[in-house]
């Protein structure tokens, strides 16, 4: 039986996807009708429905009033903790903290995160902490808020102090904070999360405040920058300070809010306050994204490449939009370069959409910094899933990035998991519209981070070159080598013998030679050298195989051979096996002579020349001598690797 | 002169909103003890949404007197009215 009329339910249901599906304006005017869908949803299928579906509406781009009204939805206290464990929570407030306890319970059920939470009244963070028995010590915290501020700041210098006696004060007031970390520390093993001092705009000394350490804002700063020297990696610093200058003076320092109600900042202040908080909770608990998935066309650059190629997309200097599109990208580096994985999810012919990075030597993002690159014809739903496979991370850590709404839409809807911020028609707007989410907070950084794009980048590539290359010949050719062969000369003599000097396991006979000698091999007309330099998909592998070679009648004899291990069981080896074969042709030399002397670490090339096809021709104690026919049965070796320059 | 607003309608609404009560009808004699839920939490949000609707900021003075006893619905309305005309 089929019917074109919906449930009741499916109507429902509808309707509350298609609001989530929007960007913010778009659902601003749809609140409404969301919110009353949602008590229909609730009556029908129960609280627990109903509050999964706000929980997917909460945002930091929603006002004070519709946080508020979305929150009578969304199950508190760790209420949904069925599914995982609930994060013991205190909240110490220097001003009151209601509203954003209301707030901060909102944002951890947005992100799934069940909590506990114990609220403290307003202004007893010092007693909670210090006095055993007391309401904090009887919950116990896994997490300690400081929800503090400026006016919590007990010892402020007179003024006339200067900038000994500032400091000395400064000392004093932070060891009294450092004595509350370090008893909630002791005392519950808790995590701190600590304010900082968010000076007023207001100042009495205006600009003579920065030359006076005792004007108070001076101090504040002060105090600021001795936070992070004195608090210990369990206290997660942050930034009430930048959360005020970013909001801007009027409306965080609202000071009504503050005398009527003892209110921390403004009314509307409170959500992004309340976000910021979580965005360090979520931090923590190893919840903040891992990767960031971008578009390409008017989201990396402006046009698009398949239409006006490389030269025709609007991009840095010379155009006010291309700056911005370059800004962008340097903001996508910079989190690369903080361990955040790249990745390039488009809807775009695949060479088409390298051609940029690869021929534009403006683009910042490299094709290296991108560690999973996917431009096809598919759905970006589909595409987003294969990234995701491919760079082993979960959907709930990536965030997409795409100017276009439709596509915004439709991931929204097909992978709710994957967070999509909107973006604004004008690409000065990009940095803000996805930072202000905070989706990358972090507590740490370590030299893992910064490679972290490397790794990503490495492993992800194997995965899609192992995924497409059944076996080693197809993985091989799929890797597009080329390499280039020169005899030693000016440019490359210095590496040559670094190589040569430095190689131990690739190395037939480990004779050293210094650069003088080297260049009296080059110039004499008894030596003949070749170096190799390899590169691939994967990039450049630069020199990484040197032979020298020395005529003996009718024969040349290999002296030294010496390869990178990086680019084993690529078939270098048989590579350049087949160029001294054409060597001897063109010196008439008829026999190829190899020897090899064995050392604690070469041991790896003991087959080398059986495995090229070399006859034994004698040995002297653990020294074995090879020898090759240059002759019509001297058939060439088989290999995917292709000559990149011709022989000069 | 703008055309005059509804203010007690505008209002009405956000009591609605506010105390998640749809069938709130707003009466100038009404004061706090008879709207269920008018605590001195939700009374801020009910500011917070005032002052976001209407477009305009009370006194630091008024903010907690509109919840006072000699205050009701009626008085509130007028002050909103006021402080409309003067914006």
């Amino acid at each position: 039986m089929q019917s074109v009329t919906l449930t009741a339910l499916q109507h429902d249901q509808e309707l509350l996807h298609s609001y989530l599906q929007l960007d913010a304006a778009a659902r601003r005017p749809r609140f409404a009708e969301f919110i009353g869908t949602l008590k229909g949803i609730s009556q029908r299928e129960g609280a627990h429905a109903a509050g999964a579906w706000a929980a997917r509406a909460v945002s930091p781009l929603l006002d004070y009033s519709s946080l508020m009204k979305l929150r009578r939805f969304v199950p508190r206290d760790g209420a949904d903790a069925a599914s995982g464990r609930v994060v013991r929570l205190a909240i110490l407030g220097g001003p009151t903290t209601i509203q954003l306890r209301q707030l901060i319970e909102l944002f951890l059920a947005g992100e799934g995160i069940a909590a506990e939470i114990y609220e403290a009244e307003y202004g007893l963070f010092r007693q909670e902490i210090l006095t055993p028995g007391s309401g904090l010590d009887n919950f116990g915290p896994e997490i300690v808020f400081l929800a503090t501020g400026a006016r919590d700041v007990t010892r402020l210098p007179p003024i006339d102090a200067d900038s000994v006696a500032a400091q000395q004060f400064a000392e004093t007031e932070l060891a009294d904070w450092m004595q509350l970390w370090e008893t909630a520390q002791s005392r519950w093993n808790a995590t701190l999360i600590q304010n900082n001092f968010e000076p007023s705009p207001e100042r009495v000394f205006g600009h003579y405040t920065l030359r006076h350490p005792a004007a108070r804002e001076n101090y504040l700063i002060r105090l600021n920058a001795m936070l992070p020297e004195v608090a210990p990696a369990y206290v997660v610093l942050h930034d009430l300070y930048s959360l005020a200058a970013e909001a801007g003076a009027e409306t965080w320092f609202d000071p009504r809010f503050y005398h009527e109600f003892k209110m921390p900042c403004g009314a509307e202040c409170l959500p992004g306050y309340a976000h910021s908080v979580v965005s360090l909770l979520r931090s923590i608990l190893g919840r903040s994204k891992k990767a960031l998935a971008l578009d390409l066309d008017n989201t990396l650059w402006g046009g698009v490449v398949g239409d006006v190629g490389p030269g025709g997309i609007k991009f840095g200097q010379g155009s006010g939009e291309g700056e911005a599109f370059l800004e962008f990208q340097r903001y996508a580096k910079e989190l690369s370069q903080r361990g955040i994985v790249l990745a390039v999810c488009s809807k775009n012919d695949p060479e088409k959409a390298k051609e940029p990075f690869e021929k534009r030597a403006d683009m910042v993002l490299r094709l290296s910094d991108i560690s999973a690159f996917v431009a096809n014809w598919n759905n970006k739903a589909d595409n987003l899933r294969a990234i995701a496979d491919r760079l082993e991370l979960g959907l709930d850590s990536i965030v997409f990035v795409d100017d276009n709404p439709a596509e915004r839409a439709l991931v929204r809807r097909f992978v709710p998991q994957v967070a999509v911020p909107d973006l604004p028609e004008d690409p000065s707007g990009y940095i803000a519209a996805v930072a202000r989410h905070r989706y990358f907070e972090t507590t740490s950084f370590t030299r893992e981070d910064s490679a972290r794009a490397r790794y990503y980048f490495e492993n992800s590539r194997r995965k899609e070159l192992a995924a497409g290359a059944p076996d080693l010949e197809a993985f091989l050719t799929s890797l597009r080598m080329k390499m280039k062969v020169e005899p030693i000369n000016d440019l490359n003599i210095e590496r040559s013998t670094q190589l040569i000097n430095k190689s131990n396991q690739f190395n037939l006979t480990t004779r050293r030679y210094t650069l003088a000698e080297i260049r009296g091999i080059v110039d004499s007309p008894e030596w003949c050298t070749r170096t190799f330099s390899l590169r691939d998909e994967l990039g450049d592998n630069g020199l990484i195989s040197v032979i020298l070679l020395r005529k003996q009648g009718d024969a040349l004899a290999i002296d030294t051979w010496i390869m990178s291990c990086r680019v084993l069981q690529r078939g270098v080896e048989q590579f350049a096996r087949n160029e001294l074969v054409d060597l001897c042709r063109v010196e008439d030399s008829v026999r190829l002579l190899g020897t090899y002397i064995p050392t604690a670490k070469n041991s790896l090339v003991v087959d080398h020349y059986a495995k090229l096809g070399f006859s034994p021709a004698g040995s002297d104690g653990a020294e074995t001598f090879w020898e090759l026919r240059v002759d019509a049965s001297a058939t060439p070796l088989t290999h995917s690797i292709e000559r990149d320059a011709p022989l000069a | 002169m703008p055309p005059l607003r509804d203010v007690r309608a505008e209002l009405q609404e956000i009591f609605r909103q506010v105390f998640d009560d749809p069938t709130i009808v707003l009466r100038d004699d009404m004061t706090a003890a008879d709207v269920e839920g008018w605590d001195s939490v939700t009374h801020i949000d009910l500011l917070i949404a005032v002052e976001r609707a209407m477009g305009i900021k009370f006194a630091t003075a008024e903010m907690s007197r509109l919840k006072g006893p000699d205050q009701n619905i009626g008085s509130f309305i007028r002050l909103i009215e006021t402080k409309l005309q003067a914006g």
